[in-house]
């Protein structure tokens, strides 16, 4: 008996997620589980890059920044260090700016400044941050290999770095790697807005 | 801005010297669109350091809450209830704060307004009130401080992700009927008080 309703929950999970797999959570954004489409942004030198030509073989992480925002300047060491050990693992760093307020020489100091040792990709008109829906910096999505979101919101839980004590993104990563479900795959934290094109900043 | 203060035997002396800077820098920063904003620090800060002597005497007192107290400023009490999320880190809450402090006035009364900080802890008798006392802001403000952002921000709106600033207008019920992430429209929120300040006939409250 119970084995039967764990086979039918399965089933209407299963059928709910095929039927619905660019489903949007509760802000408009992408629902952990989702399909990510392959997309194109110019990086910081003006070359078009791809989704499915920067991730690595265990997946992508996609990370919203800014140049002014001081949270992502506080995060800045912790992102670096993050990607530098995991790119090790096979995943693959990207950074997307969607602020209409800071412009490409911004954003390409910034990169140098902040040692940024993944590309940084312009989303113009912040397209791919209303397709995701993406609004604050830093914000992380982490794609498998295939593209399906598995994690999505803040790094950890301690903006100044004095008093973390949960690794969100790390250990959504390390559970992944392991081949384990990930335990939290939603978290949130205070961070900037990201400046639309058409808001009065 | 950065303020550089020495807290050395004859801190007051210098702390006063240091306060009578930071007017003058003020009173010159004012005007400009784009202020510095103080950059939150990694490096340890002392805690003895006496923060206070720099405030004016009758600078806000800002209110330290928890995730608990923090559940009980969020609940209406009879009114609409404006919340403002901001830090003084933040450039777009430092440049929309006028047009709240006057939103404040023009509602007093009517609705209740209060600002939630999400400072580090050290600004609660620092940074904070010095920006309140700038601003001549006289909403109640709180600083929050807790190891759950993520809880507090979904008690908030299950709309938000935790960008600043957030202002968010709850009717006398407790429901959202305001939501600004990014600057406030001052005329957006004028129109969507008014509405529910005329809304037809008082509150019913649910008879248990």
């Amino acid at each position: 008996m119970k084995l039967k309703i764990v086979v039918l929950f399965t089933l209407i999970a299963g059928f709910v997620f095929v039927l619905n797999p660019m489903a949007i959570d509760a802000r408009g954004g992408l629902e952990i589980g989702a399909t990510v489409e392959n997309f194109s942004l110019a990086d910081t030198d003006g070359a078009a890059r791809s989704l499915n030509d920067l991730k690595g073989k265990n997946g992508t992480l996609v990370v919203w920044l800014s140049a002014q925002c001081p949270v992502v300047k506080g995060y800045k060491d912790r992102i670096n260090e993050i990607a530098a050990a995991y790119r090790a693992k096979g995943i693959a760093f990207v950074g997307i700016n969607s602020n209409a307020t800071e412009d490409l020489n911004w954003v390409r100091s910034n990169k140098a400044e902040f040692g940024y040792n993944f590309p940084v990709l312009i989303d113009k008109g912040n397209v791919l941050a209303d397709k995701w829906g993406a609004s604050v910096t830093p914000e992380v999505y982490y794609l498998d290999a295939k593209n399906v979101l598995l994690y999505h919101g803040a790094i950890d839980n301690d903006r100044s770095g004095k008093n973390i004590t949960e690794q969100y993104l790390k250990t959504a990563f390390d559970s992944s790697l392991a081949g384990k479900p990930i335990a939290k795959t939603r978290a949130n934290a205070f961070g900037c807005t990201i400046k639309k094109t058409g808001e009065s900043n | 801005m950065m303020y550089n203060f020495s807290f050395s035997s004859n801190g007051t002396k210098t702390a006063v010297a240091g306060w009578v800077f930071v007017l003058v820098l003020s009173a010159t920063a004012f005007g400009q669109t784009k202020r510095p904003v103080k950059q939150p620090s990694r490096a340890p800060v002392s805690k003895a350091a006496p923060v206070k002597a720099v405030l004016p005497p009758d600078a806000p007192t800002v209110t330290l809450v928890d995730d608990l107290a923090f559940r009980k400023i969020l609940v209406p009490n009879g009114k609409p209830l404006m919340i403002n999320f901001w830090a003084t880190w933040c450039g777009p809450c430092r440049e929309e704060f006028p047009d709240l402090v006057k939103l404040d006035g023009e509602f007093k009364g009517k609705i209740d307004f209060i600002t939630v900080s999400l400072d580090e802890q050290e600004e609660l008798t620092a940074g904070v009130p010095k920006f309140l006392f700038e601003m001549k802001a006289k909403m109640p403000t709180y600083l929050l401080v807790t190891p759950d952002e993520e809880a507090a921000i979904a008690a908030v709106s299950k709309e938000w992700a935790g960008a600043l600033p957030l202002t968010v207008i709850y009717d006398p019920k407790g429901a959202v009927a305001y939501f600004r992430q990014g600057k406030v429209k001052p005329e957006d929120v004028r129109i969507e008080l008014n509405k529910l300040l005329t809304a037809d006939g008082p509150v019913v409250t649910a008879v248990p």
